[in-house]
């Protein structure tokens, strides 16, 4: 088991090496002119080389690669562990993250338990009621919810929830802009408020988080019902289930046996979605005004900051590396044929 | 897939269309017709603003009439689906936007679509360093941050239509790659591969004559649904301000417009594009997984 996990924290760390090296050079290599967006279009010629003197971006790309790596006199390097600071703060790129990090995976992780214990019980039944009303409408419900796009519906729910019935609060963050929030211990609201022991909080953001939360969670369980349905019904059609019900085993019994069996690609796709929420955040954080790890992106992206991108992308890629990894193991652990 | 289900799809007669399917090229015509035909059915210039600020739409009341007169009165068209904040009509934009967001996936796709099939076949027919070394850089790519890679190539190389087919081109390809690759390898294996070296035909005969058209299928069917996803990844980097430029016509954009309006009740600018995208994009999902149903083996 320890080699299974070894062999893959190296691959992992294979492959963040080569998307580092990749990143850092493309974005080099694409025709942006962040001295320009720095300093504005109407700055003089020496403004101009003083900015790019302070940016670094007057040395050659390989020596900027060498900086960005192993550091200088001024600054440390990536093998300090450290990312560099930002163009528009001035901060170390590692102080945002962990600043917007938690927003994120507040309502991700949120999302996905709603909509994973939602889902699979769904799925099931879909998949035990063959040729029934359950079987098609947990099948187009799939289908649909998992083609839409979350922008769209955060609009309608906000307009439905907030707008015209009132139950909802307004898209304005994760807690309401004039209570004071929690002292942040994980960073996490939801968490803090528990911690700090304040029910009051804890409620009102998850008042404030119920919108968001409703619309990716609508979003994820289709993929994942789709998953859970297609994989029982197959598994129920596997020769020990079948012994089963020649044996004469109850229907929970062998919906519960399939749904074992039906685990491990449930998984794997539960990782894959949540390695597309983490990048895929910017859309709903934006619409709901939730200062995450998306939204630094985008302000990053738009401000061409690139020590903030690199690191973001550095950060969302090793995370999701992370997530498969531990995936591997738990689908290991319970599978002992995948222990290769 | 149940067995049962597959068996009574493949006793089907193939000629007639199942409900499933009916539904999906209604759904998938009626968006690409709006963008071939949206300047003979557009009622404004998607462009033109006015003075006829956040209209709402005619309510189901006033519709009857509005429509007897615009067809037999030679009355103006109103404000099908209203007007936004700069008085411009939502109803001909929606249509315009099929036109822009069509047109981006589309392109895209065909891109990638060449691409990841080309190298695909040769990656799965040939088996040698170079056809290693593109396989292992399709999987880096595959790892990448879709949302986030496709925001930062567009947003930097300048936000330009060009600019998002190439960056979801390179962003897709892979997916195309992957299932060539993985097909071509079982048809290779197969008995009339053999038999076609065995009487003497080139490689390169091969590869264009049997293994190329025996490892299209998958890719064929992963278009429709690749097609999705290049829609809402378009609208969503509108949606952000990192995709086409305002005032463009566009359902993503249209959506975040709207959005500021929305809290104020003007539903209108949001929920129509709203509605055309969510329409559009469940369509290509139930095509592609009609088509699966389809042709699976």
């Amino acid at each position: 088991m320890t080699k299974f996990v070894l062999k893959r924290l190296g691959v992992g760390l294979i492959q963040i090496v080569s998307l580092m090296v990749l990143v850092f050079f493309l974005i080099r290599l694409l025709p942006a002119d962040p001295v320009a967006r720095f300093v504005g279009l109407n700055a003089s010629a020496e403004a101009y080389a003083q900015a790019e003197i302070a940016l670094g971006l007057d040395k050659p790309v390989l020596e900027q690669f060498k900086i960005y790596l192993l550091g200088d006199e001024q600054t440390d390097g990536l093998i300090h562990g450290s990312l560099g600071n930002s163009w528009i703060s001035g901060s170390p790129v590692l102080y945002h993250i962990g600043l917007t990090l938690p927003a994120t995976l507040e309502l991700i992780l949120l999302s996905f338990l709603i909509s994973v214990s939602l889902a699979i019980p769904i799925g099931v039944a879909g998949a035990t009621s063959p040729n029934g009303a359950v079987n098609k409408g947990t099948l187009i419900y799939g289908l649909f919810a998992g083609s839409q796009p979350e922008f769209s519906w955060g609009t309608i729910f906000i307009f439905l929830f907030f707008v015209v019935l009132g139950v909802a609060p307004g898209p304005l963050g994760r807690i309401s802009p004039l209570t004071e929030p929690p002292d942040p211990v994980s960073g996490m609201i939801v968490v803090d408020s528990l911690i700090a022991g304040r029910a009051d909080l804890l409620l009102e953001s998850l008042w404030y988080l119920s919108l968001p939360v409703l619309t990716l969670s609508f979003v994820l369980t289709g993929p994942i019902i789709k998953m859970v349905r297609e994989n029982v019904s197959q598994s129920m059609s596997l020769g020990f289930i079948q012994y089963g019900e020649a044996v004469g085993l109850s229907k929970k019994m062998l919906a519960s046996d399939s749904l074992l069996a039906a685990v491990a690609p449930t998984l794997t796709l539960i990782g894959i979605l949540f390695s597309f929420m983490l990048g895929g955040a910017v859309l709903i954080e934006s619409m709901f005004s939730i200062n995450g790890l998306g939204q630094f992106s985008l302000q990053s992206v738009l401000a061409m900051d690139y020590p903030a991108i690199q690191g973001v992308v550095i950060v969302i890629s090793s995370l999701t590396l992370l997530v498969y990894l531990l995936l591997d193991v738990a689908q290991a652990l319970l599978d002992p044929r995948l222990r290769a | 897939m149940n067995r049962a289900m597959t068996a009574e799809g493949s006793s089907r007669d193939p000629t007639t269309l199942t409900r499933m399917e009916a539904v999906a090229i209604v759904l998938t015509a009626v968006p690409i017709l709006c963008a071939i035909f949206a300047p003979v059915i557009a009622t404004f210039d998607p462009l033109a603003v006015s003075d006829a600020v956040s209209q709402p739409p005619p309510t189901l009341r006033e519709l009857p009439s509005l429509i007897w007169g615009v067809l037999f009165e030679q009355m103006p068209a109103p404000h099908w689906f209203g007007s936004d904040s700069s008085g411009m009509d939502v109803f001909s934009r929606t249509l315009y936007a099929a036109r822009v967001d069509l047109v981006i996936a589309f392109s895209a796709n065909i891109l990638s679509f060449i691409v990841g099939v080309t190298l695909g076949v040769v990656c799965g027919f040939r088996s040698n360093l170079a056809t290693e070394f593109i396989a292992r850089i399709a999987d880096l790519v595959q790892s990448f941050p879709v949302f986030i890679t496709a925001m930062i190539l567009v947003a930097l190389a300048g936000r330009t239509w060009g600019n998002i087919i190439f960056a979801m081109s390179l962003l897709y390809a892979p997916i195309y790659l992957r299932l060539t690759r993985t097909e071509a390898l079982k048809v290779k294996a197969r008995g009339f591969i053999e038999a076609s070296t065995a009487m003497g035909n080139r490689p390169i005969r091969i590869l264009y004559l049997h293994i190329l058209p025996n490892s299209l299928g998958p890719a064929l069917i992963q278009f429709s649904v690749t097609i999705g996803f290049a829609i809402l990844l378009t609208a969503g980097l509108s949606f952000v301000g990192a995709g086409v430029n305002p005032p463009t016509p566009e359902w993503g954009a249209m959506i975040a417009q709207g959005s500021t309006q929305l809290v104020l009740g003007d539903w209108w600018v949001s929920i129509f594009p709203g509605i055309a995208i969510s329409l559009t994009v469940f369509g290509f999902a139930l095509a592609g997984y009609a088509l699966e149903r389809r042709f699976e083996t």
